[in-house]
């Protein structure tokens, strides 16, 4: 199994370790609900390294990389983040993604669950012109998530982070080393996601845990990370996404850009788009205290009409949330459902997405 | 390591005491701390009959579902109530105040030489990890 630069760390500070997606990562330091709530009141590290990180390279990578997703790439200017997603010719979805736009080149994270797809694909693709490498074991990436990240980073860094808007990022010093910093995340909060030298990490990691400690940084893991996106209503692939799931079905319509002329994908999501009659995600709430979990099946006038695709208690709501995949005419905030768990109906309601907004935006200027 | 004395152990990290013809369960320390934050516990209905090492009930953390296995069996005859609205009690104190449920056990001697002695049940446990 591969570890990540940081993973020594990880056991040093007595991390509940687990394999994913062939590496052996933390999935909790000192409980998920701990973790959790230091990163909705204050600030949580991660170690993100174990994704997939590309560099995409050339005057037409651009272009390209706009055939192969659906939000716009090419129009990207240096300093922007966006989220993006590559589809099949059938609208499915192969991974969700961030492109970062750098002066000479993009990076592009890819969840490490489909590292080995995504690079296939990505050389798959590209013409003469385009240039890709893998940079994932030459770079860590470290994600500092909460309302306090921008006190704790800014001391440390050589440019200004409170200083970028939210979807954005700059090369500047973090801890004295190279880094890029963007104003990215998947929790929901405020946050930074630091990519350094696989050599750098280490210091970069234990100087970020020391200086925040005392505005209460905790270490992280993949436990709480899960926790405080399912609260925030984003996407997880193999659960919200996958091969049969377009962004469509996932709510992720504002990220297709139809206007593009031409992408993979693009007849099949503007068939899906006219037609409006495909299952999709919806949040749901429970009224009880059973949990509901991936699998379990959602019942509407009697009948089973999908599946929980993600589940756990939400502690920023107070409640157990769910993500269901239901058909459109029972997928309407305030929409009645039950989840049979273990032979037993629980009620459960649909709720608009997400479940926890945090109070403000970050960055000046408030990016939405 | 050193388990609480006077209990029994199941290979699911179930422990029991019998006090007399009433056997008290709950679950390890080590089974407590590998799931982490408990968030529900599903106990097996007052009156309901359970066999030993059956399917009696679940114990839900953040994550993950885990299948509780009685470690003895018979009727159950009270179960701990306090966990419907603390549940992470079963993490703070699991040998005490977080214990699941009480089965009256008819043959405690022969189901105890079906358990582990809390010598034997720390040798499973360094198997474990």
């Amino acid at each position: 199994m591969n570890r990540t630069p940081l993973f020594a760390e990880h056991a040093a500070l007595g991390a509940k370790l687990v394999p994913f997606a062939g590496f052996e990562m933390p999935v909790s330091y000192a409980g998920i609900l701990q973790e959790h709530a230091a990163v909705r009141s204050r600030a949580g590290l991660f170690d993100l390294s174990h994704m997939a990180q590309f560099v995409v390279r050339g005057d037409d990578a651009g272009a390209w990389a706009d055939g192969l997703t659906v939000n716009a790439v090419a129009t990207m200017r240096p300093g922007g983040a966006r989220y993006n997603l590559f589809c099949g010719e059938t609208g499915g979805t192969h991974d969700d993604v961030i492109f970062y736009r750098l002066a000479d080149r993009w990076l592009l994270v890819c969840n490490a669950s489909n590292a080995g797809k995504m690079w296939a694909l990505l050389n798959a693709a590209a013409p003469g012109g385009v240039a890709l490498e893998d940079r994932r074991s030459e770079t860590a990436l470290i994600a500092l998530q909460g309302p306090r990240s921008a006190e704790i980073l800014a001391p440390l860094a050589g440019g200004d982070p409170a200083a970028l808007r939210y979807y954005s990022c700059a090369e500047m010093t973090v801890c004295g080393r190279p880094a890029l910093v963007a104003r990215t995340g998947y929790t929901g909060e405020d946050g930074f996601e630091v990519f350094v030298a696989a050599a750098d990490a280490v210091a970069v990691w234990r100087r970020l845990l020391e200086a925040g400690a005392g505005r209460g940084l905790e270490p992280a893991g993949l436990g709480a990370r899960d926790v405080l996106r399912l609260e925030a209503g984003m996407p997880l692939y193999g659960h919200e996404l996958a091969e049969e799931l377009s962004p469509l079905q996932a709510g992720l319509g504002w990220a297709v850009k139809f206007e593009k002329p031409a992408f993979v994908g693009k007849a099949a999501l503007e068939r899906q788009r006219d037609d409006a009659c495909y299952a999709r995600i919806a949040g749901v709430v429970m009224s009880g205290k059973v949990p509901a979990r991936a699998g379990y099946e959602v019942i509407h006038s009697g009948a089973v009409v999908g599946g929980v695709r993600s589940g756990s208690f939400g502690p920023s709501v107070g409640r157990n949330i769910a993500t269901v995949l239901v058909p459109p005419d029972v997928s309407s905030p305030g929409t009645r459902l039950s989840i049979r768990i273990r032979g037993v109906e629980h009620e459960a309601e649909v709720v608009k997405l997400p479940f926890y907004k945090r109070a403000s935006t970050g960055g000046s200027g408030g990016a939405a | 390591m050193g388990q609480p004395s006077g209990l029994l152990f199941s290979k699911e990290h179930e422990w029991v005491k019998v006090d007399g013809d009433v056997a008290t369960v709950g679950i390890s320390n080590y089974a407590q701390e590998s799931l982490g934050d408990i968030v529900y516990v599903e106990l097996p209905r007052v009156g309901s009959s359970v066999k030993q090492f059956a399917n009696s009930g679940v114990v839900e953390s953040v994550k993950a579902v885990s299948d509780l296995f009685t470690p003895v069996g018979g009727e159950i005859v009270e179960i701990n109530e306090t966990l419907d609205e603390d549940p992470a009690m079963v993490n703070k104190d699991p040998f005490g105040q977080g214990w699941l449920f009480k089965v009256k056990v008819s043959d405690a001697a022969a189901q105890s030489a079906a358990l582990l002695t809390p010598e034997q049940y720390d040798a499973f446990v360094a198997e474990q990890t």
